[in-house]
């Protein structure tokens, strides 16, 4: 009779099983889907297996990102920090950031010519450069229609261009290239003849980019991910090719050049490139020590754990682990700063009272101790007293402005505060004032310190209220509270894409937090700032310095400009208040030999791992 | 019984279809879309973006176009191309042409990817999980349950039910990373993280290899998802043969001579268990589809993230996608239910 009891149980997991093994999802005939023609020649691609390491080690470098899937590899598609890490791990732009200097480097152009009206840069290929994939077994030369290996030309780089500016390729970053002369109105679909953007291949090595206006940070841009070389033939198709279409960055099509290529990705769970042999490598971009970047895509606290347990070479370290971290021994030779040039800061609502006056900003400003919230409460970043971060090209320097910004004087910003209660007849507790962020329980804690130090140092009841993330986006630019949580990462790595394009105009497009601190003015039109200049003699100056600083070529001038015009910013009109510049601790193991960066990316062709 | 099948599944049909006008209204009612950024986008690229989603259209031109796309077969002469908008997760070649159906639509936030790859790559991750965390909760809870009712009020039943309210009230975010430290740390009996099977998947759902090193990655994300289940299962097992142990029938039972043990198994468990398989239908759907704490402390690619951050990020087909496939597992999951209580207790009928 047992048997019965037995027969219950096991009808229940047969239920299960059968349950499972006619989900909705009804198997497609998988064959169909991944079974691939490559260039004429039928190819299965599947997910290759790990391969067992042979005798002499390969080296490979075990890292971790997430939790979740990496966004994009693709070129003209990618606007995070993983999808650019490895884009510009597989691919090279015409210039490139050094990691260590944080300066701009030639790279894929050998050579670079200005006009004399210096917004015509024309540029030399390097030659011999050939676009390369993965077979499932190793790195091989991408053929063209004749046989003959294909090599990066100065048209792989016009037609990249052209491709992010399409508005049928909708990418988020197009906007980045505005500054080549008619790349908005192609982008934005005034014109569709792609010949009116200033960028042209004169022949296979020489590539001319004409820009709106002269200044210091084009080249920057002639090199930013966006800006690289991209195969055509894979993406749109021809005689011997099949178009993949945004399907090109997969396991088994992708194309690139540089000292890595894609070996596999599988989505939401491991990435990994190989070493590209074909890759001439050089002082700048040189040849891969390592074999093979891999990444496991799992969460912080996971990266942690299998970094303990030996399986991986560099993990961050989440919040609650730091203190533990830091204090033990043995990880003190593993510990390493690690940089996002990026800056979080509280933004003032400049039109709702009483953050309308200026002494009230400045008094809130001046009670915030940046240094003891970064202790505290935040634990891994360095404390903010201006807004641009200090990594960026052009940015003032805590070294040469030691007095710029910021800092907590609980005294003079009860004075501030005193006059604005005594002209207006009120009293500290009277005052309503409301600091909004978005949800999260970091945010919290910070708004929380802040909110305690005005209460200490003001007598001020600031009230918190917290929404879910685009909720938050949205009720930002309606502007019905007085303060509101913000932060800002570098496109490219130079203040002015802190300072102008954040907080000023540029050619038309409105600073990104313009329309949450309305300054200059409330008003705003489709998106638009309207303002009549000379209305507000300060927010006049601020553009004047930044307008300036773009096209200085002196760099101390230039970062006395930028200086003066963040001293605008978070002092005179305080319209920030200015909280961390980020950073983060990271444990690298000792057989990793690394070059630390500065600049938030890492140039893995120059790592090595000690055998 | 037949007949009863039938209703129920086209009411399915219906239950899916409001599910869907449902979810697609909230979706967009709720403020915000997926191209808001901390950094706000121009709005002429906003436009771009909208264009290639065709989110410029009227709504319900919107909603209209997604039942189109994922109920309405297709038949094409040519193969489908396997780009990001003609990507059908049933394709059926049938003499000369090709049949296409059910585009669920791409996704926002990996432009590369569409809503059918998260269900050929990511789900039958998790539905690997949850089928053996599901046999962990019953393998665990049934017999606790069991000998904590015959028990009543003895050690087994005070250990048993503490058990039980250990695994209820210990959840998974804490659980996980106490396991991963000890066994798969400091032990090194398990890899800490990852899963032991990778796509593609053999009939869209088995791993390739069943081998040891699946079960060695599998076996503590199993038993910390299973154990909170279990307990759930114990305590109702428990409640419910105590309750069946005092109904009329096992007096008689016992008053007709029957040795114990038949009393319990033949008549007591066997009644006892309607509650239980009650549960099991939506635990099973819930396992199955994905859950997100347990993927992400244990670094494993199924979809239970996707319910998340498809809605933080306004990944609108991603949305519909999870919600309308959690709908379909629940209804079918509640029909095999229903089916088997007509097993468990002879008096349900649905003729």
């Amino acid at each position: 009779m047992r048997t019965k009891v037995w027969m219950v149980l096991s009808v229940l997991l047969a239920v299960a099983m059968l349950l499972a093994a006619c989900q909705p999802a009804t198997p497609t005939p998988q064959v169909i889907i991944e079974t691939v023609v490559v260039e004429g020649t039928p190819r299965v691609v599947v997910a290759t297996p790990q391969p067992t390491q042979p005798a002499e080690q390969r080296k490979v470098l075990r890292l971790a990102w997430g939790p979740g899937d990496i966004p994009t590899i693709d070129t003209a598609l990618a606007v995070d920090v993983i999808s650019i890490q490895l884009i510009d791990s597989m691919t090279v732009g015409l210039t490139r950031q050094n990691e260590q200097t944080a300066e701009l480097e030639l790279a894929m152009a050998t050579e670079v010519k200005t006009s004399e009206d210096g917004r015509t840069y024309t540029f030399t290929i390097k030659e011999g450069v050939p676009w390369v994939r993965y077979n499932g077994k190793e790195v091989e030369q991408v053929l063209d229609c004749d046989g003959n290996p294909r090599y990066v030309t100065a048209y792989d780089f016009e037609y990249g261009i052209l491709r992010t500016l399409s508005p049928a390729t909708a990418s988020d970053y197009a906007y980045v290239l505005y500054g080549i002369e008619g790349a908005a109105a192609y982008n934005q679909g005034e014109t569709d003849d792609p010949s009116t953007v200033g960028v042209k291949a004169l022949d296979e090595k020489t590539l001319q980019i004409t820009f709106i206006e002269p200044a210091v940070y084009n080249l920057n841009i002639a090199g930013l991910w966006v800006a690289h070389a991209q195969p055509k033939w894979i993406i749109e198709g021809d005689d011997c090719t099949e178009g993949r279409g945004e399907r090109w960055t997969e396991t088994g099509f992708y194309q690139g050049y540089g000292p890595f290529t894609l070996k596999e990705w599988v989505h939401d769970s491991e990435i990994s490139i190989v070493k590209n042999p074909f890759w001439p490598g050089d002082a700048v971009v040189p040849s891969p020590k390592i074999d093979e970047v891999h990444w496991s895509l799992i969460d912080t606290s996971a990266a942690l754990a299998e970094f303990e347990a030996g399986n991986l070479d560099v993990t961050g370290i989440p919040t609650g682990d730091i203190d533990r971290i830091i204090s033990d021994p043995k990880y003190q030779d593993m510990l390493r700063d690690t940089y996002t040039l990026g800056t979080e800061f509280y933004a003032f609502n400049t039109t709702k009272a009483p953050t309308d006056d200026v002494r009230v900003r400045l008094a809130l400003a001046l009670s915030v101790d940046q240094e003891a919230i970064v202790k505290n409460v935040i634990k891994t970043g360095s404390p903010a007293h201006w807004f641009t971060h200090p990594g960026v090209a052009g940015a003032p320097k805590p070294e040469k402005f030691p007095n710029l910004g910021v800092y907590y004087d609980p005294d003079r910003a009860k004075a501030l505060l005193d006059e604005y209660l005594k002209e207006k007849g009120l009293t500290a507790d009277q005052l309503d004032i409301t600091l909004m962020f978005n949800t999260s329980e970091a945010h919290k804690r910070k708004a929380e310190a802040v909110q305690a130090m005005w209460k200490e140092v003001l007598g001020i009841n600031v009230k918190l209220t917290n929404q879910e993330w685009k909720v938050y986006l949205k009720q930002r630019v309606a502007g019905n509270e007085n303060i509101y949580r913000g932060s800002w990462v570098q496109d490219y790595p130079d203040a002015n894409n802190f300072l102008r394009e954040v907080f000023a105009d540029n050619n038309g497009t409105p600073g990104a937090y313009q329309d949450v601190v309305n300054w200059p003015v409330a008003e705003s039109e489709d998106g638009r700032i309207v303002y009549t200049p000379g209305t507000n003699p300060l927010y006049d100056k601020f553009v004047e310095l930044v307008l300036a600083a773009a096209k200085e070529t002196d760099p101390d001038k230039r970062m006395q400009l930028y200086a003066e015009a963040e001293k605008i910013l978070v002092v005179d009109a305080a319209v920030i208040v200015p909280l961390q510049w980020y950073a983060s601790k990271i444990l690298v193991s000792p057989r990793v030999v690394d070059t630390p960066s500065i600049t938030g990316y890492d140039r893995y062709e120059k790592w090595d791992i000690k055998s | 019984m037949g007949r009863y099948i039938a209703r129920r599944l086209i009411y399915l049909l219906v239950v899916l279809f409001v599910v869907s006008a449902i979810t697609f209204g909230l979706m967009h009612a709720v403020p915000g879309g997926p191209f808001d950024r901390e950094k706000a986008l121009p709005p002429e690229i906003i436009e771009n973006l909208n264009r290639r989603y065709h989110l410029d259209e009227p709504l319900l031109m919107q909603y209209g176009r997604y039942l189109y796309d994922v109920f309405i077969p297709r038949i094409s002469a040519t193969p489908p191309k396997g780009s990001v908008d003609d990507d059908f997760l049933i394709t059926v070649k049938l003499g000369n042409v090709w049949f296409k159906w059910m585009n669920f639509g791409p996704t926002y936030s990996s432009r590369s990817r569409t809503v059918n790859d998260i269900f050929r790559q990511q789900l039958p991750v998790s539905a690997q999980l949850g089928i053996m965390a599901l046999l962990v909760a019953i393998i665990i809870g049934m017999p606790l349950g069991i000998l904590a009712a015959l028990k009543q009020n003895t050690i087994f039943d005070y250990l048993g039910m503490s058990v039980a309210i250990f695994g209820v009230s210990v959840p998974v975010i804490i659980l996980g990373p106490i396991m991963i430290w000890i066994f798969g740390v400091t032990l090194k009996w398990f890899p800490p993280t990852g899963w032991g099977a990778k796509p593609p998947f053999v009939l869209g759902i088995f791993p390739r290899e069943l081998g040891p090193e699946f079960f060695r990655y599998a076996i503590m994300p199993s038993v910390a998802l299973g154990l909170g289940s279990s307990a759930i299962i114990a305590r109702l097992t428990r409640a419910s043969l105590l309750q069946t142990m005092r109904e009329d029938y096992i007096r008689t039972a016992r008053a007709k001579g029957l040795r114990e043990s038949l009393v319990i198994v033949r008549h007591a468990l066997k009644n006892s268990l309607i509650p239980v398989v009650t549960i099991l239908g939506p635990l099973f759907a819930a396992l199955v589809t994905g859950t997100f704490v347990t993927e992400v402390t244990f670094g494993i690619p199924g979809m239970g993230r996707y319910f998340v951050t498809s809605i933080t990020n306004r990944d609108y087909p991603v949305i519909m996608g999870t919600i309308l496939l959690y709908a379909l597992i629940l209804v079918i999951a509640n029909l095999v239910v229903d089916i088997v209580y007509a097993y468990l207790d002879p008096r349900i009928r649905y003729d």
